[in-house]
């Protein structure tokens, strides 16, 4: 050490040692580091507390390790943050949710039975939506039991179970869960992700909640809310909150997770059942309404299934009665209800619809009619027709067989040469058939003309007409002249002879020319009225000897009538 | 006394009497059709050590019998505390199976305690397994019994011991 330096060494020995001290520091990256370990607590804290420099610097990189971090090791930052994120999701399903009940709340607001109307009150008090309270109040469930497994080895951490449900070997029962969990994992789920989570058996259901280490299983019976699984799920991140390691690391020692039983207890708290009416027999059955309403429902069911049935078979009645009514042709017949309606042809001589329709109890008002008109030539209307051409006054009776159209009755003469003349004039008749129609005004002429037959006129003597006899026969010529002319009418025609007569004394014969000439006096004044009469003459014959020859009765001329007639006739 | 459970494995061939021997000394919980439908059968069998103060409950998992497991019996291996591996003393190539099923467990779960059982002793005079090789086996695994499913012979002694080589096991790993 030359001189100078002793100086230094008096002068700024202490100084020296201090900056070779620092130097020292400097140099020696373990001392920074500890230096700067020591200081950075402190320095970040001031630093964030003077402005945001610090965190606009750090949020690049910090965001880098974390993205890195996480793509590394998924899982590992997936069982940190399980106790974390499961919260977190659970409240935003449940936000989901209470907007879903306020929904169904809208929709069943304006349900009025009187239970709807005590649980909306019931809700309001409690400040909870109508729907979600509706949906606690219908829900009927029960935890039975819970099964808390390792999810490493499938052995049962736990198992809690109500007093009344039957138990099997539990250990067994989780093994066999976590292997029928693997089986179907390994078999169904193509990248061995997937999960059983839930089963239904019958009347119970079984959940499974998976968390990182072990798997919660409850049994349940009866319908469970989906709310369930979020509250199963806390209770199973409250385990691995408090046993996440024991948990993770469970080989068999119960004693490894103390107090387990006491969390896994509070799934069996969850149970909600139907309100329990006071009056018990009155839950045992429907309520009565629901029977009345049921009741109202099926005899109106009946009431319309027999209606309908009655109103099918008027549709069929009403068919057949169409189908064999004369001068009706039905196209198309259909029934909407107890409404009919008939379409088709119809001959204006043939019944109406509605005539026939009434006939099967279908009343007017419940047929609507459209009929074509149309000429039928079936035998009924065809004989209506020839009543109506010819005219339904007469006493006749029509009827039609094979195109022959047959007449029975009475009716004038004169009616029944018409019908002669004119039958062929009617469709559907080829011959007519008056076998039995009867004329009873030519019958009456024909008797009228028999009483006027063989009326005799007396004379006194020779060629002279006892007083007043000769007028008679000028009156009895003027009326065959009037039958004369009427007998045409009823296609007859009168013959009239003149036959003389004398008596027996005398002798015979002058009593012929007598005869004749009596005769053929009365011939001509029967030839005045315009009559043409043969003549004939003849004596008395046959005399009883001892009787008087003479008798006045004998001495007369006899007017013969003769009816003929000019048609055959039945 | 404390209660501990493990999970053990039964690993053979096909038809070595796995089930059988087995079946004689654990409670039947499950029907036998799991076995074919699923392809594993649970059991359990409980064994006290009084010295130890331990209640050990051995939950046994009866895996369906293959020379080659796949995804789903490695699936039911998972976990386990312990192995009983089973071969057909009347059979030597099924020895070997159980040599192969070892590796491979061992290679994916690491090492476990385990016993093995050559199965059918009663068919003594069908043997086609050598005592040297036996000797040779036991001298390799430690843990070899010949049993007999027919008779009960020392099936009852492996699973005893398998149970003491897991509570063993356990102490040491803690």
């Amino acid at each position: 050490m030359n001189d100078l330096d002793q100086l230094k060494e008096l002068l700024f020995g202490a100084e020296k040692e201090a900056l070779d001290s620092i130097a020292e520091r400097m140099d020696r990256r373990d001392v920074r580091t500890v230096d700067v370990a020591d200081i950075l607590p402190e320095a970040i804290h001031k630093s964030h507390r003077k402005d945001d420099e610090l965190v606009e610097s750090l949020t690049e990189p910090v965001g880098e390790c974390l993205q890195r971090a996480f793509r590394d090791d998924p899982e590992t930052y997936g069982d940190a943050l399980y106790p974390v994120m499961g919260p977190a999701i659970r409240k935003s399903i449940m936000h989901a949710l209470r907007n879903f009940s306020q929904q169904i709340n809208e929709a069943v607001e304006h349900s009025f039975s009187a239970k709807g109307l005590k649980w909306r009150m019931q809700a309001s008090r409690a400040g909870v939506p109508f729907g979600e309270y509706v949906l606690q109040k219908t829900m009927r469930y029960r935890v039975e039991q819970a099964y808390l497994i390792s999810r490493e080895n499938g052995l049962l951490v736990d198992h809690v179970h109500h007093q009344a449900s039957k138990i099997k070997d539990s250990d067994a029962v989780s093994a066999m869960f976590t292997a029928i969990q693997d089986f179907v994992k390994e078999s169904f789920s193509p990248d061995r992700t997937g999960r059983l989570e839930s089963a239904d058996m019958g009347e119970f259901t079984l959940w499974a909640v998976h968390g990182p280490h072990a798997l919660l299983v409850c049994v349940i019976r009866g319908v469970p809310p989906k709310n369930l699984r979020a509250e199963l799920s806390a209770i199973l991140e409250r385990i691995h909150f408090r046993y996440g390691d024991a948990v993770r690391d469970y080989k068999g020692d119960t004693s490894s997770v103390p107090d387990v039983k006491d969390e896994l207890e509070r799934c069996l708290r969850f149970e909600a059942r139907e309100e329990r009416s006071d009056n018990e027999t009155k839950r045992r059955g429907p309520p009565a309404w629901l029977i009345i309403g049921l009741l109202l429902l099926a005899a109106v069911a009946i009431f319309l299934g027999l209606r309908n049935w009655f109103y099918s078979q008027q549709l069929q009645d009403l068919d057949a009665v169409l189908a064999t009514t004369p001068g009706i042709y039905v196209t198309e017949l259909e029934r909407d209800g107890g409404d009919f309606s008939v379409r088709g042809l119809r001959d204006p001589l043939a019944r109406s619809v509605a005539d026939v329709a009434a006939n099967v109890d279908i009343p007017a008002d419940r047929i609507s009619v459209s009929m074509q008109p149309f000429q039928s030539l079936q035998p009924d209307i065809i004989a209506a027709r020839a009543a109506q051409v010819f005219g339904q006054a007469e006493s006749v009776t029509f009827s039609v067989v094979d195109e022959t159209l047959s007449v029975t009755g009475d009716a004038p003469w004169s009616w029944r040469q018409r019908l002669q003349s004119r039958f062929s004039s009617l469709a559907g008749v080829e011959s007519l058939d008056l076998s039995g129609l009867t004329s009873n005004d030519r019958t009456a002429f024909a008797e009228y003309v028999s009483s006027l037959d063989k009326r005799q006129f007396f004379f006194r003597n020779g060629v002279d007409f006892v007083e007043g006899n000769e007028d008679e026969l000028r009156a009895h010529a003027e009326k065959l002249r009037t039958l004369n002319d009427d007998a045409a009418n009823f296609d007859y025609t009168i013959a009239v002879t003149v036959a003389g007569s004398t008596d027996a004394s005398g002798d015979a014969a002058v009593n012929a020319v007598l005869a004749g000439r009596r005769a053929a006096l009365a011939a001509d004044i029967l030839a005045l009225s315009g009559l043409d009469a043969g003549t004939s003459g003849k004596p008395e014959a046959g005399l009883v000897a001892g009787q008087p020859q003479e008798d006045v009765r004998k001495r007369y001329v006899q007017v013969n009538l003769e009816l003929e007639s000019s048609v055959e006739t039945p | 006394m404390t209660p501990v459970t493990s999970k053990v494995c039964v690993v053979g061939d096909f038809a070595v009497g796995k089930t059988s021997v087995i079946e004689r000394f654990v409670n039947n919980q499950f029907s036998g059709k799991y076995l074919s439908t699923v392809g594993v059968k649970i059991d359990t069998k409980e064994i006290e050590f009084p010295d130890l103060g331990v209640a050990h409950k051995l939950v046994i998992w009866d895996v369906a019998g293959s020379d080659e497991f796949g995804h789903t019996e490695f699936a039911y291996l998972r976990g386990a505390s312990g192995y009983i591996f089973v071969a057909d003393g009347t059979r030597q190539a099924t020895l070997a199976v159980v040599e192969h099923l070892h590796g491979q467990i061992t290679q994916k779960y690491g090492p476990a305690p385990f016993v093995l059982l050559v199965n059918k002793r009663d068919l003594v005079s069908d043997w086609s397994v050598s005592d040297d090789y036996l000797d040779a086996l036991t001298k390799a695994y430690g843990n070899v019994y010949r049993t007999s499913a027919k008779t009960g012979d020392d099936v009852e002694d492996a699973i005893t011991r398998l149970a003491e080589l897991i509570v063993d096991n356990d102490i040491q790993g803690s």
